[in-house]
């Protein structure tokens, strides 16, 4: 039966080809437009590294103080991270870092712009870098003060050349001269939280960050949970602790910060009133059903239009007494090919538009890729599409009467 | 005539209801990317209002601590001195962290005989800040050495806060109130309004107060002119100077063109996106359309025969068909203004109701220019239509 089904729709397919064209064309295309989404999306809040222990960490990234003349948002301390969260008893481990700053550096009469970061030790012990070479500071380097340094793929290429092995050897930033001591795989600045050329000690920054009791600063914190088991409890320690500590000021009578997963860390506005993830889904959804409404409706209009073509068609097989169900369950399959077989060149289309933007390089660093989830997302929305823009012709046609239907012609 | 159109319209509402639904979504979609697009380019042939070739913006954090005001002045002063001293440096200014082309804000409220004014951006700088950035001043003066501390503070404003404010009338010698209302500050000059965040983005509202002692502790920019060409061997000399002289810091030296090109492309990329996005659903609705129009006549041979039989002409035919399409359009047109000019009404996005309307209106032209290309062509062929074979089929 359903080969039957397959035989038809194709016959219909090559009948009218400009209309088989139109039908392919808009699935094509906006399957293209939701893969590149997808694939963008997957890669920018769904790619793991360096933090593959995403499951059973927590991110600290804000501290809002609000009271009656204002209020004011910003990353933390190391203060506050090291001395409130460094207390907590739930997370065994607690990475700090600060965001990435920038600098110059000025090698053979070129500049280069670097980026630095500051880190402690559980940062790297939580953090899963690839390293090419070398290996992270430890915890005496870090009390030692010692100027040791981490760098990128990329700091090293643009610093030193193309040469094998560059541990030991010493950069210079921001007029300092460090030592190499590990180089990693790049990160694209996408994942601004962990993005950096170099990565060096806290304890090495010209500032003295353990100075100071001011609640916010550069930093944010990472805190890692036994298993994955224990990070609810991790979040209640963390609400908890922020219930307790006393205000910075009297300036302020409340204060927001939250323990919370990566992506709504990503995603996190510093106001406590409007929420990061609420902004970001309402923008995708009203894109998606922008990108995804139009070619829908002109797919039921171009259905409606190749079904009536077939009035006769159909009017001899209700005489010969098919149901309904029959009919609408023909039409649907023969829909629901044409949508796969426009999401198969979809799927090219969109392998093609992917190389093309990783081949423009827009985000250094950042390579998209179809991978299988991309690839499921995309076959759902086709199946989705097929029903959609299959359902109401179908219907419309199953209504047709029989003596119309055959009169037609 | 039209009567007789919106009666055939009217016979076939079911199949006409779906097109025209589908023109109301094309032109709310193109509505969303001309507005955009207008917005842009309304701001994009606007001046930039200073010359950012040339210019550096060095960073330094953390540099002098005392508690001495006159050391501290002195401090900066022998900065001052050290820099200028250099034959590619052609003049220099000390100014707040919110420089053209990042992404820093100091925003607040301002108020003029109770009348508030929201998001006005606050950037402090001192005397010599006009001659580095090359900005032009419109009415009264930039701050001098005669600008002390007075019981209402001196400020310069630039034109778009003296248009809101002022309108056409002058606005040296007025007097603004800061958020709480408690200061009053004296405006001695207005100065054209600089596009800090890029080609595409809006001026917005400044207002410039000048640095104090208090200021400098907390400052951390400093914006250099240098000579054209000056090379990179200088800028590592320029950069050295600064790191041994602050010692404590962190000193980062940018070009205003570099941070100009990546502030452009975080415009720029979103707009391409769009339009290719609002490109592909128009050539889509386009050939939806075209499709359904042609069928829709080979549908109709026996009454367009039957036209012509009784004397139509061939021009008559198309031109109906024509009208028919346009008609629909008209309609789905109507309800989507509709809905477009509820964003000027409500002011929704804080854009002025002009780029809303040249966006509407746009978006109204691309549309009927869709709809009568897609409806020629099956229009002439329905005009080749000959009486004698079409009815013969019957």
């Amino acid at each position: 039966m359903l080969k039957n089904y397959f035989k038809i729709a194709i016959a219909v397919l090559r009948r009218r080809k400009f209309f088989t064209f139109i039908s392919l064309f808009g699935i094509s295309f906006t399957l293209t437009i939701l893969l590149v989404l997808t694939a963008f999306l997957d890669k920018v809040v769904g790619d793991s590294y360096p933090d593959r222990k995403r499951d059973r960490s927590l991110y600290v990234t804000h501290l809002q103080e609000s009271g009656k003349d204002g209020q004011s948002s910003s990353t933390l301390s190391y203060y506050f991270l090291n001395h409130f969260v460094g207390s907590l008893k739930t997370p065994v481990k607690l990475g700090i870092s600060s965001g990435y700053e920038g600098t110059n550096t000025y090698v053979n009469n070129k500049k280069l712009a670097v980026n630095y970061k500051y880190t402690n030790a559980d940062y790297w012990e939580i953090m899963e870098y690839d390293f090419t070479e070398g290996k992270a500071f430890s915890k005496q380097q870090i009390d030692n003060a010692d100027k040791v340094a981490v760098i990128s793929e990329d700091m090293k290429r643009d610093y030193f050349g193309d040469i094998p092995s560059v541990v030991g050897k010493y950069i210079e930033a921001d007029n300092v001269k460090y030592r190499v001591i590990g180089v990693v795989k790049n990160v694209p600045i996408t994942s601004y939280n962990l993005y950096s050329d170099i990565y060096l000690p806290y304890t090495v920054s010209k500032t003295d960050f353990t100075k100071g009791k001011g609640y916010l600063g550069d930093f944010t914190g990472v805190m890692l949970a036994k298993s994955t088991d224990d990070v609810p409890r991790m979040r209640d320690e963390y609400d908890a602790m922020m219930r307790r500590i006393p205000m910075e000021s009297k300036q302020f009578n409340k204060m927001y910060s939250h323990a919370q997963s990566y992506i709504r860390s990503y995603v996190e506005t510093g106001n406590e009133s409007s929420s990061g993830v609420t902004i970001v889904f309402t923008a995708i959804v009203i894109f998606v059903l922008l990108v995804t409404v139009l070619p829908t409706l002109n797919l039921v209009n171009i259905n409606i239009t190749r079904i009536m073509e077939r009035s006769s068609e159909i009017g001899v097989r209700k005489a010969f007494g098919a149901s309904s169900g029959t009919l609408v369950y023909q039409f649907l399959v023969e829909n629901i090919i044409l949508t796969f077989l426009g999401g198969l060149i979809g799927v090219v289309l969109s392998f093609i538009a992917i190389q093309v933007l990783n081949s423009f390089r827009l985000i250094p660093n950042l390579v998209l890729s179809i991978n299988f989830t991309v690839l499921g997302i995309g076959l759902l929305v086709c199946f989705f599409f097929g029903l959609l823009s299959g359902v109401y012709p179908a219907w419309r046609m199953s209504k047709l009467n029989v003596v119309t239907a055959l009169k037609a012609q | 005539m039209f009567k007789h159109l919106f009666k055939l319209i009217w016979n076939k509402k079911k199949q006409n209801f779906l097109l025209m639904s589908e023109m109301l979504f094309s032109f709310l979609v193109l509505f969303a990317v001309f507005t955009l697009l207008v917005y842009y380019y309304d701001n994009y042939k606007k001046p930039m209002g200073f010359e950012y070739q040339n210019v550096w913006v060095i960073s330094y954090n953390n540099a002098y601590q005392t508690k001495s005001t006159d050391s501290l002045n002195t401090y900066y002063e022998i900065l001052r001195q050290n820099i200028k001293a250099m034959p590619e440096v052609r003049e220099l200014s000390f100014c707040s962290f919110n420089t053209p082309f990042t992404n820093n804000m100091s925003q607040g409220r301002i108020s003029y005989h109770k009348k508030p004014l929201d998001h006005v951006n606050f950037y402090t700088a001192d005397e010599s800040f006009p001659a580095t950035m090359n900005m032009q001043i419109l009415e009264g003066r930039w701050f001098n050495k005669t600008d002390v501390a007075t019981k209402n503070k001196p400020i310069v404003i630039n034109s778009d806060i003296k248009e809101q404010l002022f309108g056409k009338g002058a606005a040296v010698g007025q007097l603004i109130s800061n958020y709480d209302e408690k200061e009053k500050m004296r405006v001695i000059g207005v100065v054209q309004s600089i596009k800090m965040k890029g080609d595409y983005a809006a001026t917005g509202y400044g207002l410039y107060q000048k640095t104090d002692t208090g200021s400098l502790r907390w400052m951390g920019k400093i914006m250099v002119q240098v000579v054209p060409g000056a090379s990179a061997a200088f800028e590592g000399h320029l950069y050295k100077t600064l790191a041994n002289y602050m010692k404590n810091s962190n000193v980062e030296i940018e070009h205003l063109t570099n941070k100009r090109t990546s502030i452009n492309y975080f415009t720029l990329v979103p707009m391409i996106v769009l339009s290719i996005v609002g490109g592909f659903l128009a050539i889509n609705v386009a050939l939806g359309l075209f499709g359904v129009l042609w069928y829709n006549i080979n549908q109709r041979r026996g009454e367009i025969g039957l036209r012509r039989a009784v004397g139509a002409s061939g021009g008559a035919v198309s031109s109906q068909l024509i009208y028919e399409s346009m008609i629909l359009a008209t309609l789905s047109l109507i309800v989507g203004s509709f809905f477009a000019v509820q964003f000027p009404l409500l002011n929704v996005f804080d854009l002025s109701a002009g780029i809303y309307i040249s966006a509407m209106l746009l978006a109204i032209t691309f549309i009927y220019a869709l709809v009568f290309l897609c409806s020629l062509y099956p229009g002439r062929q329905a005009a080749a239509i000959y009486p004698a074979v079409a009815l013969h089929e019957e």
